[in-house]
């Protein structure tokens, strides 16, 4: 028998099949596999090309995954011209939005190409991205951050490091008035200068970290659920502790290797 | 003779002489680099070695491209050659690159009337600077290990380049299921054979999550498929361009393949067709096909304690979804071993096991056990997937102990189904056969 749930939340899914590199979606199924152990509905929008802007304006979260250049160029007309001011105003309103991997080029000002094209980003987040050809590598691998206590969540377990991977070509500059999601203690981040990775605004969190981001970082999940529902309910909902031990040992494992 | 052409000659021959000394030496002391090194140093002596060493080629090159099924088409090919009576050169899957390629001539001093290459993706435009096949296969091109091999619309856009100054000599088969295989050998100057499955039976109930050409590769717009095989191949069309699928010639109705898995029935085709080009009887080509034994590690199967395994290469999202597909589709399913590493072969970043189906495990009845150098990371991805209540799934990260583990809760007439990443394969059938083979 079906009941009524208590809480439902709304993803909305930026271009799932054009924004979805390598293995993206891994986000979403944490989430929605998150809510579902807790007794949370979890109803996941995707936004494409048709889809009508007060649709996007419900939503309750926002995700974005990468894209490659192909795809990238076949959406970003649509993604600047008319999901631009829909997006500003879920960011304005607090929603909070998970965006990974190619995500900081997207969201700042502008990316200039390793030829000096200048390609307009969406202008959400204070911060601009530079390729600089052959001068610089590649900044490739295995990532460990560390995050401040905005981050906790009242009685659930916790942890100030978050692992992932990075590969990107670009170096991204944050603004004055932008915080980094957290400081680099193995890779590259940003720009491989500051020790900054990523970038938060409102309740946006933007990061190099590509993939499933959220798969050896329950923390990060909880989270994003928990502040999705207290914005929409409008009080904080106590999340129960789930069974994250192999979560866990994944993330310690990266550490270990890492040697953190 | 000018001095020139003398001083050419005498770096060409020394080049051979290396290269087949150190092939010889590194054969004889079973050291696995040497099946690229007497290639690589060879090229570096004489960097046209290739254009050369073909003509010890007498009858025709087969060239076998595409991110799946390279290994399994080229011995397909191989063995109908054999068995026609031909002798032919071939080269290991460990050596795709061209210094492989020019290490394989090194086994023999003898000329033979056939050459059958696989080659990497990235290496086929190289290769064909020196080399015009005389059959290129154009298999698939699916995402893999994005930090090696960049992006499947790069590697298309290459591979058109570099086809478009093939000559009429060359007869090119291709995948014409795969829009951007479709795409890449539209209005080329060689024959284009166009194999598919034109088979309603095997189509998809839906799309799966790893695709890549879905979109129109002329125009960008999104393609409608009146039916998907797996990932993105299947009965495709423009409604924007109109780029249609192309009309097959040979289907999946033509021959009948000797492995289970519906990517077999392409690769059984793929090679069934090279052979219709090379004037082989349809009769003959079936008969070799029939008696096909497979390669190391794709649905190789290895008795080990008296259990039967099946060893099945999956290293990217659609291999892994098919392997499943074949696994779960088996009369003989049984326990499963899967096995994730993160080595250079590998690709060191394993975000792509999350393109990955599991989902189709959900109610595995049989035990799960994980392994390699990512075992923790395979474990979190299957645990989002699974229902603990109903799948039982252990991870072990010692590889020996977890074959053990999985071959013991083996049951009389289960089958053991490996599925593991390519340096983990190679680690599998080291523990199990006992021997190192690369």
């Amino acid at each position: 028998m079906k009941t009524k749930k208590e809480y439902t939340i709304t993803i909305g899914w930026l271009y799932p099949e054009l924004m979805s590199t390598y293995g993206d979606r891994g986000n979403i199924l944490i989430l929605q596999k998150r809510c579902a152990q807790r007794g949370i509905g979890c109803v996941i929008q995707p936004i494409d090309f048709a889809t009508e802007e007060k649709v996007i304006e419900k939503v309750d979260m926002v995700f974005g995954g990468g894209a490659q250049d192909r795809q990238q160029g076949i959406l970003i007309d649509d993604l600047r011209k008319r999901k631009g001011p829909v997006l500003k105003h879920l960011l304005d309103s607090n929603i909070p939005g998970l965006f990974v991997c190619g995500s900081p080029q997207l969201l700042g000002h502008y990316y200039m190409t390793g030829d000096g094209k200048k390609l307009e980003g969406l202008g959400l987040f204070d911060m601009e991205s530079r390729h600089f050809g052959n001068d610089k590598p590649r900044c490739i691998g295995n990532t460990v951050i560390s995050i401040s206590d905005a981050y906790k969540i009242e009685g659930l377990s916790y942890k100030n490091t978050i692992v992932g991977f990075e590969n990107h070509g670009g170096r991204t500059y944050l603004g004055s008035g932008l915080s980094p999601f957290g400081t680099v203690l193995v890779g590259n981040g940003n720009n491989a200068e500051d020790k900054t990775e990523g970038a938060v605004y409102n309740n946006w969190i933007a990061t190099y970290s590509h993939g499933p981001l959220l798969s050896k970082n329950p923390h990060i999940a909880d989270f994003l659920i928990a502040k999705t529902l207290e914005i929409k309910y409008g009080k904080k909902i106590k999340l129960s502790q789930l069974d994250d031990a192999r979560m866990w040992q994944a993330h310690d494992e990266m550490l270990r290797k890492l040697g953190v | 003779m000018s001095i020139i052409k003398v001083m050419n000659r005498l770096r060409y021959l020394i080049a051979v002489g290396v290269g087949m000394c150190i092939s010889w030496i590194s054969r004889i002391v079973s050291y696995g680099a040497g099946s690229t090194w007497p290639g690589e140093i060879a090229l570096r002596i004489y960097p046209n070695i290739l254009t050369v060493l073909k003509k010890r080629i007498t009858k025709g090159i087969i060239c076998v491209a595409g991110t799946n099924g390279k290994t399994t088409t080229s011995l397909m090919i191989s063995g109908i050659l054999k068995s026609s009576g031909y002798t032919v050169l071939h080269n290991t899957s460990g050596a795709n690159l061209v210094n492989g390629i020019v290490s394989t001539f090194f086994h023999t001093w003898k000329k033979t009337d056939y050459a059958v290459f696989e080659i990497d993706e990235n290496s086929l435009p190289k290769l064909l600077d020196f080399i015009h096949p005389d059959v290129l296969v154009l298999l698939n091109l699916f995402r893999d290990q994005l930090d090696r091999y960049g992006e499947v619309d790069a590697i298309g856009s290459s591979w058109r380049a570099t086809l478009s100054i093939c000559s009429e000599k060359t007869t090119i088969i291709a995948n014409g299921d795969d829009p951007m295989i479709a795409a890449v050998t539209e209005k080329l100057r060689s024959r284009v054979v166009y194999i598919g499955l034109e088979d309603t039976t095997y189509y998809l109930p839906k799309m799966q999550h790893a695709t890549d050409s879905i979109y129109c590769p002329k125009c960008g717009k999104r393609l409608t498929f009146g039916g998907v095989y797996f990932s993105h191949l299947g009965k495709w069309a423009c409604g924007a361009c109109g780029f249609t699928h192309p009309d097959i010639l040979i289907t999946g109705a033509s021959y009948s393949s000797p492995l289970e898995g519906v990517y077999n029935i392409y690769n059984t085709l793929a090679a069934a067709a090279t052979a219709e080009v090379l004037a082989i009887d349809a009769t003959l080509i079936q008969k070799s096909l029939d008696s096909f034994t497979p390669a190391f590690g794709r649905m190789e199967q290895v008795i080990y304690k008296g259990v039967s395994l099946r060893i099945l290469l999956s290293k990217n999202p659609t291999g892994f979804n098919e392997s499943l597909r074949t696994v779960l589709a088996s009369a003989t399913y049984g326990p499963m071993l899967i096995v994730l590493n993160d080595r250079i072969p590998d690709g060191t970043d394993v975000s792509w096991i999350w393109d990955v189906d599991f989902e189709q495990l959900n109610t595995y009845a049989f035990p799960l056990v994980i392994s390699g150098d990512r075992t923790h990371d395979m474990a979190v991805r299957i645990s989002y997937a699974i229902d603990d209540a109903k799948t039982h799934m252990e991870s072990d990260t010692n590889l020996e102990s977890a074959i053990e583990k999985v071959v013991t809760t083996a049951k009389a007439g289960e089958t053991v189904w490996v599925l593991a990443t390519y340096s983990a394969m190679l680690d599998v059938r080291k523990i199990i056969t006992g021997k190192k083979i690369l």
